[in-house]
């Protein structure tokens, strides 16, 4: 698989100029969708991720409806022109496991049983990615489903881990996911350090292991701080419900 | 009431179970109340501490509400309806099941003989909540009633004509329970 090595980390930095704990930087909108009951922009460097969330609605066919709670269903979507060659449009094995684990990521935290026999669509669609894109897309998600005022616990927030040249670092970017040793993608609620998501791509020792969730935490705190301050910049402006 | 802070988001602490008691928007958890919804925070006097959501929450049915609905089967004494929206939150739709029923005693203020002269297949509806677990409506009421109908011969739209509806293209009549918004487009 690896062709020639990359020196992946120079004098102490990253190729991209950071240090190994840093984030890359971060853009959200809330609400930039006028037909989804809930929406967000989200980038994280060159990850451009878009969230549209519908409902909740009736759930259809019937027979997927659950008579106690609502259905939640998330859809990862990577656009065609969002990676380097063409990605073939429409559902794959990764996107579809993409989907999977992201919408377990944001299931505890919805108070879905308010909603019964209702499905709560969460849509994700990926308009450009570098790595980490499935943090990125469930960022987005978080913030969107709290725009459609659907009643949750807590947000969700979501940041990489990896390794590269041995060293445990932050928010891979994609040379880095390519050519490193490790990827760790955590999701977890930031005010309970409860996690949601966790995966892991590659080896770490069980002290790096630690590291890197200890790293993840640090910066899901960080993002929730962004998360929650966008969320209150929009609905402080607008004075009362309704039209935006 | 009392308000304060400034916007809260889910999952914000505002207080413990044993300060207040828990309203719309908050939710328990092992005792501590936290907000589910983003908005500003109220404490009434009894202490019932609520978040007054600054966004749109899913609209659900409550006795008395108006919506609009489309006649999906004509029985001997029921009309089978699917619900479209909730007057006020055309917008959005609706977060529960939306199949519910007219009964024809429910239909106007008096005796009702025959519920095809008061219904059309696909005619739309407005019509008001009166037991939201069995999704019972009623027509009763002057701006309740058929707002739009097609004619049963060419399909095309009826036209109000005093008391009757007419088809333009092929003349036909037929009566329905009209509701003074006939036509209108208006909710």
């Amino acid at each position: 698989m690896k062709e020639e090595k990359i020196e992946l980390i120079k004098d102490g930095k990253r190729l991209d100029g950071r240090g190994f704990e840093d984030l890359r930087p971060i853009k959200i909108e809330v609400g930039v969708l006028k037909r989804a009951d809930g929406s967000c922009y989200f980038e994280l460097g060159n990850n451009k991720a878009l969230a549209a969330v519908y409902g909740p609605r009736e759930k259809h066919p019937r027979h997927l409806q659950d008579a106690k709670t609502a259905v939640v269903t998330y859809r990862y979507n990577m656009a065609p022109f969002s990676v380097d060659d063409r990605k073939r449009p429409g559902p794959d094995r990764r996107s579809v496991e993409v989907s999977k684990v992201s919408r377990e990521a944001l299931d505890p935290v919805i108070l879905k049983e308010y909603y019964p026999k209702t499905a709560i669509d969460v849509y994700v669609e990926l308009l450009q990615s570098d790595a980490g894109t499935r943090t990125a897309g469930i960022n987005a998600a978080s913030i969107a489903l709290a725009a459609a005022g659907i009643p949750m616990r807590d947000l969700v927030s979501s940041v990489a881990v990896g390794k590269i040249d041995g060293e445990v670092v932050l928010d891979l970017n994609a040379v880095e996911d390519n050519h490193g040793e490790a990827d760790m993608p955590v999701a977890m609620v930031a005010r309970t350090d409860a996690i949601t998501m966790l995966q892991m791509d590659g080896r770490f020792t069980k002290d790096e292991f630690e590291r890197g969730l200890k790293l993840a935490t640090k910066a899901c705190h960080e993002i929730y701080e962004l998360q929650r301050t966008a969320l209150i910049e929009k609905y402080s402006e607008s004075v009362g419900k309704g039209e935006e | 009431m009392e308000k304060e802070k400034g916007i809260v988001v889910p999952g914000d602490f505002l207080g413990t179970s044993e300060e207040f008691t828990p309203g719309e928007g908050v939710y328990d958890e092992k005792g501590n109340i936290c907000a589910s919804l983003i908005g500003g925070v109220s404490i009434s006097d009894k202490r019932v501490i609520e978040v007054q959501p600054k966004v749109e929450t899913p609209p659900t049915l409550k006795e008395g509400d108006v919506v609009v609905c489309r006649i999906e089967d004509l029985r001997d004494t029921v009309a089978i309806v699917s619900i479209a929206c909730l007057k006020g939150h055309e917008e959005r739709e609706i977060a529960a099941s939306t199949q519910g029923v007219i009964h024809i005693s429910n239909v106007r203020n008096g005796y009702v003989n025959d519920l095809q002269r008061e219904f059309g297949y696909l005619d739309l509806v407005k019509a008001k909540v009166i037991d939201v677990a069995a999704l019972r409506l009623s027509t009763e009421g002057k701006d309740l009633g058929v707002i739009k109908a097609i004619c049963a011969k060419c399909k095309s739209n009826l036209k109000r004509k005093g008391n009757t509806l007419a088809c333009e293209s092929c003349k036909r009549v037929e009566v329905r329970n009209i509701s003074e918004d006939y036509g209108k487009g208006l909710l």
